[in-house]
């Protein structure tokens, strides 16, 4: 199936450094849990300085755009208020893009509905011990009326997006900037 | 402590002003649309057309959700008019079809339509007269909503196709009663008759031109009609209409498809299409290549072009006869690269439904079907099927469910990727709660095409009895297609649920589009008393009878007809 094809090659890929993409998308891939990114790393929360709400609507957030510095550890609130489905995803913009291929294959396995999320089917064995399972330190997925935190360290100054990858809604505008200043006394990259 | 009299009607003026800014201040709107003839050139022969505000296209009217508008209709025509608000919700004595609303605009007079704006949404409008929209009385109409939008865009252009010819409407329908194949230039010949021999041999290629002769049609009926020039915003290909955008912006198309009779297929090569509306609805945001639009639908894409470039909007018809194009680009005069036309489709038996079980061949409507023997039924299924199976299956595993297996017409992305599906459209606000249909109506479109006589379940609509429904009751609606056309069948007054089987996701519409061979359903809140037109928006087809008038019995009284 071209399913299993495409998740055996991720999961190929999975052994070497490159597919950080594909990890930090959101999708479990047999056995990893809190994976580092280039860009940061999870935290607790009793380390982080500040707490920034994120509400999500159909199909867009509030706010658009979010500010921090390198080395800063931020605590994200996010609520879906929306009537769909939405995601709250950190990430560079071709890390979104891959993910939003995996979104497609979930929502294509029943998965994910507009308004529900299948959770008993994220788990089904999809080959290879890989899951549709979504719970990447970097993301949460929620259903409407749901609350969820991530709270995240940011290492080193980036441009990234928080966005939504629920097919669709990428594209209708449910992303924003997220931009990561350098460390005072660093030099901007 | 003051007069407590002035203090109370301070206070009632806080307390009506408090109430204004509540519900918001009631907009009204008064608009005015004259009628007349012009001249235009679009296809080097100039003629006579129908112009709103000297223009055809007519103007794009610009209405808020929850205005009260005036819309003041003056017809300097020497013949009577209307205008339909195409896929308005409002009483039924607004709806502008002679006959059913009210009694047309006479040559000279002023009618007012006075209506609420219940929606928002890409409509359009256009005459229910006669041919007259085949003639140019049709334009757009835009409505902003209340809330914000489930998308972004930063520019907006609308994008009106539609076709234009040297024949006036009147003279078309004319020729089509004569000749049923007057307009045909698609016919095969000698040259293909051989040629197929060769590929099929002499039996089959025998076989199969009898067959299309007893059907009484032939399978380059993709369409009935050509010799069209194909528009957008009034302009043809040469005179190229151009939407500017900035690189990097989302700019939203409001497709709205006002032909008289032309489907077409629609890309932008370069750029992914993002469907955002269907009909004026909002439907869960879909990335696509590639879209049919039926006549008179209209579908709201966002396309976000990056590069400092031209891009090309290519419009083929599904009958591949010619096709309208227009350009997005940073500056008027740019230009893309213009594609070729892809070859015409052929219908296959799979459109007569032969690729149907149990099909009632005698209801097809063609005298001689009756007569057809299951020999010729063999010939077919062996020559014609098999060799659909391996082309048309080829496009991938999910052939689109709302064309029959095998179809001549079933859409292909030219450029491969995504060709939209009726399947693909997901409401994105339900309007109604989803229920059980409290009853069914069978619909069998029918026709015979070498008379030109289009009909409901064989019966033509000046022979016909109304359709009549109950306020309250949710109708089920069976279209069972036993033409070789597509219809798009259009409800007046009251929505059209399409049932893609996703239940309280099936899309609102208000043109459900029925491919040949194909039984589709959907469902309709009867929510609106009064008389309604229901119809194939096909201009003949509605001429010639395909046609029917609803009552909506019982509910709340609706509001008296003045005339």
């Amino acid at each position: 199936m071209k399913l299993r094809a495409l998740l055996s090659l991720v999961l190929a890929g999975g052994t070497i450094a490159g597919a950080s993409a594909a990890l930090a998308g959101g999708m479990h891939s047999g056995g990893h849990g809190h994976a580092s990114l280039d860009f940061g790393k999870p935290a607790k929360a009793a380390d982080a300085g500040r707490t920034v709400t994120v509400v999500m609507r159909d199909n867009l957030f509030e706010p658009e755009n979010i500010a921090v510095k390198a080395g800063e550890t931020v605590r994200f609130v996010l609520r879906n208020e929306g009537a769909f489905v939405h995601e709250f995803n950190i990430g560079t913009a071709a890390m979104h893009a891959a993910h939003q291929k995996e979104m497609m294959m979930m929502v294509e396995h029943g998965a994910l509905e507009p308004d529900r999320i299948n959770r008993e089917r994220m788990k089904m064995d999809m080959g290879g011990g890989m899951t549709m399972e979504h719970d990447d330190p970097n993301s949460v997925l929620l259903e409407p009326g749901e609350s969820a935190e991530i709270v995240w360290t940011f290492t080193t100054a980036a441009e990234l997006e928080f966005a939504c990858n629920v097919p669709g809604h990428y594209d209708a505008g449910m992303v924003g900037t997220l931009s990561v200043r350098p460390k005072n006394g660093d030099k901007t990259s | 402590m003051g007069n407590p009299n002035v203090r109370k009607a301070a206070m009632a003026t806080l307390v009506a002003m408090l109430a204004s800014l509540a519900t918001g201040p009631a907009v009204a709107g008064t608009y005015d649309l004259v009628i007349d003839t012009v001249t235009v050139d679009h296809s080097g022969t100039p003629k006579q057309a129908i112009a709103y505000n000297g223009q055809t296209p007519g103007p794009t009217l610009r209405f808020k959700e929850g205005e009260e508008v005036t819309i003041n209709v003056t017809n300097r025509l020497s013949e009577s008019t209307s205008i339909h608000w195409h896929g308005l919700i409002l009483p039924p004595d607004q709806d502008g079809v002679p006959g059913i609303s009210f009694p047309g605009i006479a040559p000279g007079e002023t009618f007012t339509y006075r209506f609420p704006i219940v929606q928002s949404g890409t409509y359009w409008f256009h005459s229910h007269s006669g041919m007259q929209e085949q003639d140019g009385a049709y334009g757009s109409i835009v409505i902003e909503p209340k809330d914000r939008e489930p998308f972004k865009f930063d520019r907006e252009h609308v994008v009106v196709l539609s076709d234009s010819h040297d024949h006036s409407g009147h003279r078309i329908l004319s020729n089509l009663k004569k000749m049923s194949d007057y307009y045909n230039r698609q016919q095969r010949t000698v040259g293909d008759f051989l040629r197929d021999v060769e590929e099929k041999g002499l039996s089959a290629t025998v076989q199969d031109r009898l067959d299309w002769g007893e059907m009484r049609m032939m399978a380059t009926d993709v369409a009935d009609v050509q010799g069209y020039t194909l528009l957008v915003n009034g302009k043809n290909p040469e005179q190229n209409w151009t939407g500017l955008f900035t690189p990097g912006e989302r700019v939203r198309l409001r497709f709205i498809n006002a032909s008289a009779m032309t489907y077409f297929d629609v890309r932008i090569p370069g750029l992914d299409l993002l469907v955002v509306q269907a009909d004026g609805n909002n439907v869960q945001p879909v990335k696509v290549d590639e879209f049919r639009i039926a006549v008179a639908e209209t579908y709201d894409v966002i396309v976000r072009p990056t590069e400092d470039r031209a891009y090309t909007i290519f419009a083929e018809t599904m009958s591949r006869a010619g096709y309208a194009r227009a350009t997005l680009a940073p500056q008027d005069g740019m230009q893309a690269e213009v594609p070729t036309l892809r070859a015409p489709d052929r219908l296959t038996m799979a459109d007569m439904g032969m690729a149907h079980e149990g099909m009632d061949h005698a209801s097809m409507g063609h005298g001689s079907m009756a007569g057809m023997d299951h020999s010729n039924m063999a010939g077919m299924d062996h020559s014609k099927m098999a060799g659909m199976d391996h082309s048309k299956m080829a496009m991938g595993d999910k052939p689109d469910p709302f064309y029959a297996p095998g179809s001549g017409l079933t859409p292909k992305p030219a450029d491969g990727g995504k060709f939209l599906s009726y399947a693909d459209l997901r409401a994105q606000k339900p309007l109604y709660p989803d229920r059980e249909a409290t009853r069914e109506i069978e619909l069998r479109l029918t026709g015979n095409m070498e008379r030109y006589i289009w009909s409901i379940n064989g019966v033509k609509y000046s022979d016909a009895e109304p359709i009549r429904l109950r306020y309250g009751e949710r109708v089920r609606f069976k279209f069972v297609n036993e033409t070789m056309m597509t219809h798009p069948m259009h409800l007046h007054g009251m929505w059209s649920i399409l049932d893609t089987g996703k239940g309280k996701w099936d899309p609102v519409k208000h043109v459900v589009s029925v491919a040949p061979g194909m039984t589709v359903y959907t469902e309709t809140e009867v929510d609106a008393p009064g008389q309604w037109a229901f119809h194939c928006h096909l201009m003949y087809h509605m001429a010639t009878g395909m046609f029917r008038k609803v009552i909506v019995e019982g509910g709340p009284q609706s509001a008296a007809l003045p005339n």
